[in-house]
């Protein structure tokens, strides 16, 4: 949990004024890269909150994403409504959703809860391809802007509301209370928390940001189809960045994001498995060696070789 | 009126009764001890009244109110607070953190904001000797303390009634009459206790009544010189032919 | 007529589901791993036989022996030089790990053989037989008669053998199986490697039924999951009553709302069984 200290708020302050002046004099490539970079960062601070601080790894926070991503394109492309109006909406559908399919599936425990969550994405990306309002395999098409400026506030927005969200819960009585169940529910639940009601509030909570997140993406990107938007791989790499950077942190997941999305693109050219190859090695890289992540590692100021070679033995058979 | 009473308390797990028919009443401000063999359902009694495990039959009421349907959290929030016999530290925390989070949540709703809390668990580790620890991480303490910070969270809940599920389990007997100290004390503020133990001393020292458990069922309880000479409860845990034996 | 025939598609497809989540069950049970590659072992036992056949012309029936040999070896390897590095981490870790296996599989392959779509087409590959106005085709008969002798093969061993013992003994007790000498490194990657195998075979047998793509795996790991769940997590006998139940319900599904609808049906199916009753239909409550 958060010890009060200024510095951060400051660096963060700083960073961000940095970034909001920039694009004025960014390339395009630099601009894009990064609104790619802010939505990882955002999805992975979003699914901080029910994965790192709650202690519920959900394998299926897509499913959210694409479920934001689809609320802005039937709103957009179907209905002709504004974008000002199907941005919150796509938020406030995702969590709705989040809320509801969270009552009875946290209940579930380890195992059961991850499977649960990827089989709820999948179901989704079934079910969207399925219908025929959302354009089935087809997919929908949205409205074009040439401007890219617009989606690069807007994601560093949403990525800014998610670390503040964070950051608030590092240092209040909900965030206590999450804490306490990730550590032990049952005991939390002795001591006054209402497990259920906070854990649906978390998940909720996720699902809400990484709707928004896919609501501006679905626009930026133009179109959206159910095999773009319901990706595995887009679970994955929330939580990889997640625990990369430090899972239960604040400034963890944006670290994880900075760090691991920028050497993916330093890494591969155009090819997509390149870049997908990439990422697969670095999961179990980062399993093996730094299952702790970043935030601990510098914690504890230990960057040493032994210490990796300690964390490679910490699990073994 | 009782501070806690039950009645007729029964708990089923599947054919078998782990507790049948069990009666007492607590009353404001005493100690009361709770013995039995193991497997006698003292454990299963606990988590009965603190909401933990739905009973099958009977009623308690806390304050005249019925505990019945009523989940952990809001039954901690009535003043009802325990301990668990196999001690579950937040382990990620620190000392001070795991006592905040027992002052955030308790009685009433506990604490409104963080620095309040803070200031509540600053004084509960004091009163239980841990204030050397507060900063350290949980999981590096040794047991006898891990005992005083499983104490010190459900403190922290400022607790009507207060239940210790074995607390003195693998303490030596300078931490056990270390551990009777604080109990007394923890009296004295106020608090009323059901106190779960196999350690005989401890438990003749600290309690005002006692009530054994065997097989699920009350066998007897009352003053603790009479029930701890009572020869049935001798054999209930030595067996008869140690209590003939014995002469008790 | 046509009730009849959907019932026996459905029970031929789900011999071969069972066969699926036999492996996917057994390393669950022993090490409690859910393997999140186990659809991307599937995918390779049905490339080794597609290549097989393609380069040399074995006749996918005939060489599954060697596939089950090569991905047993795969298995082995992938358990004892990589997952039992961390198999004492918590549950969220082991699942993370096989998701990069997965996906760096699944790469590995798209680089290497392509993402164009596979078939495995022997001469026999059309040749259907009539009983009662149904219409089997030979290849669907032959495939589930495979599994049905993998799965009875594959349980004897469990059973019957010294090594499937040791296994089941490591997976009971597992501190009482060390002090008993059994090396736990080693039986753990035999077990993966079994299950591997056990994929790998249904890979194989996939195969000559469907085309083979590299990203095949995804769904049928999930489908597998479905199945060891549906049955009853660690029973044997579950994956297979499983199996025929998910082949039955998505055959009836195909048929009757649409071909584009039994997925959504069987992962729909997977999250009401894990909400309704997660110790699944032949497992015990609690």
């Amino acid at each position: 949990m958060a010890t009060r200290s200024s510095a951060p708020v400051v660096i963060g302050a700083l960073v961000v004024l940095v970034l909001a002046v920039a694009p004025m004099g960014l390339s395009p490539f630099l601009t894009q890269f990064l609104i790619n970079l802010f939505m990882l960062a955002a999805l992975a601070e979003s699914w901080n909150i029910i994965g790192g601080f709650t202690g519920y790894a959900s394998f299926g926070n897509v499913a959210f994403f694409g479920i934001g991503a689809y609320t802005t394109g039937v709103l957009l492309s179907v209905l002709e409504w504004p974008f000002a109006l199907a941005l919150p909406l796509s938020g406030l559908v995702a969590m709705a959703f989040a809320a509801l399919v969270g009552m009875p599936i946290l209940r579930l425990k380890g195992h059961y809860f991850a499977i649960a969550t990827l089989g709820v994405a999948e179901t989704m990306r079934e079910i969207v391809y399925n219908l025929k309002i959302t354009g089935g395999g087809t997919g929908l098409t949205m409205p074009i802007t040439k401007n890219p400026l617009p989606f690069f506030y807007l994601m560093l927005g949403i990525l800014l509301a998610a670390t503040v969200v964070n950051w608030w819960l590092s240092a209040s009585r909900f965030g206590y209370g999450l804490v306490a169940i990730r550590e032990d529910e049952d005991a939390a639940m002795a001591m006054g928390i209402n497990a259920a009601l906070y854990k649906t509030a978390a998940f909720a909570l996720s699902g809400a940001f990484a709707g928004l997140v896919g609501g501006v993406f679905a626009y930026w990107i133009t179109f959206i189809d159910p095999e773009g938007v319901f990706k595995v791989i887009t679970t994955i790499q929330m939580i990889i960045m997640a625990v990369f950077g430090g899972m239960g942190t604040v400034v963890g997941p944006l670290l994880g994001a900075l760090v691991l999305a920028s050497v993916s693109e330093l890494l591969s050219t155009h090819l997509v498995s390149l870049a997908e190859l990439f990422n697969g090695i670095i999961v179990i890289l980062v399993v093996l060696f730094m299952p702790k992540g970043l935030a601990d590692a510098i914690r504890k100021r230990e960057f040493s070789l032994r210490q990796l070679a300690r964390n490679l033995r910490e699990y073994r058979v | 009126m009782a501070l806690v009473e039950a009645r007729g308390v029964t708990k089923r797990f599947g054919g078998l009764a782990a507790v049948s028919e069990v009666s007492f009443d607590l009353q404001d401000g005493e100690i009361l001890g709770l013995i039995g063999p193991n497997g006698s359902g003292k454990t299963t009694l606990v988590n009965v009244v603190t909401g933990a495990l739905p009973y099958t039959a009977g009623e308690v009421r806390f304050r005249g109110d019925s505990i019945r349907g009523r989940p952990p959290y809001e039954i901690g929030r009535m003043g009802v607070s325990r301990t668990f016999q196999i001690v579950k530290p937040f382990r990620n925390l620190t000392v001070i953190q795991n006592v905040m989070v027992g002052a955030l949540f308790g009685a009433r709703g506990g604490a409104a904001t963080l620095s309040e809390a803070r200031r509540r668990a600053e004084e509960v580790l004091d009163f239980v000797s841990l204030s050397h620890r507060a900063e350290m991480a949980a999981d590096g303490l040794n047991v006898p303390e891990r005992k005083r910070m499983e104490l010190a969270r459900a403190l922290a809940m400022r607790p009507t009634v207060l239940l210790l599920d074995e607390v003195m389990a693998g303490l030596n007997p300078a931490e056990i009459d270390a551990a009777v100290a604080l109990i007394k004390r923890i009296r004295d503020r106020g608090t009323t206790l059901i106190v779960i133990e196999h350690v005989m001393k401890a438990i003749r020292d600290l309690s005002d009544r006692i009530m054994v458990l065997f097989h699920g069922e009350k066998l007897t309880e009352g003053p603790p010189a009479e029930v701890l000479s009572n020869p049935d409860v001798v054999s209930a845990y030595l067996g008869r032919r140690y209590a003939e034996r014995a002469g008790a | 007529m046509l009730a009849l025939q959907v019932l026996v598609n459905g029970i031929l497809l789900g011999g071969l589901y069972g066969l699926m989540a036999l492996g996917m069950s057994l390393i669950w049970g022993v090490m409690n791993i859910v393997n999140i590659a186990h659809g991307a072992l599937i995918m390779l036992g049905a490339y080794v036989t597609f290549w097989l056949f393609t380069l040399w012309g074995w006749d996918p029936f005939l060489s599954l022996p060697a596939t089950i040999a090569l991905l047993f070896v795969y298995g082995y390897c992938l358990q004892r030089f990589l997952l039992n590095l961390i198999v004492r981490a918590q549950l969220f870790l082991t699942l993370l790990i096989t998701f990069g296996v997965e996906v760096v599989m699944v790469n590995l392959v798209r680089i290497f053989w392509s993402s164009d779509l596979r078939q495995v087409t022997p001469s026999y590959a059309g040749a259907n037989f009539g009983v009662g106005g149904l219409t089997v085709p030979y290849v669907r008969l032959w495939v589930f008669g495979t599994t049905v002798a993998l799965s009875v093969l594959f349980l004897l061993i469990l059973e019957k053998t010294r090594l499937g013992r040791a296994i089941r003994a490591t997976s009971e007790e597992l501190r009482a199986a060390r002090l008993t000498g059994i090396p736990v490194a080693h039986i753990y990657a035999v077990t993966f490697g079994l299950g591997a195998a056990l994929a790998g075979a249904a890979g194989g047998l996939w195969g000559m039924l469907f085309p083979i793509t590299p990203v095949m795996g995804g769904g049928l790991t999930l489908k597998s999951f479905v199945v060891a769940v549906l049955g009853g997590l660690g029973t044997m006998m579950g994956a297979i009553v499983g199996g025929l139940v998910l082949g039955l319900a998505e055959s009836f599904t195909a048929t009757y709302l649409g071909p584009t609808w039994p997925n959504a049906i069987s992962f729909g199916l997977l999250v009401l069984i894990l909400i309704v009753r997660p110790t699944g239909i032949v497992g015990r409550k609690g």
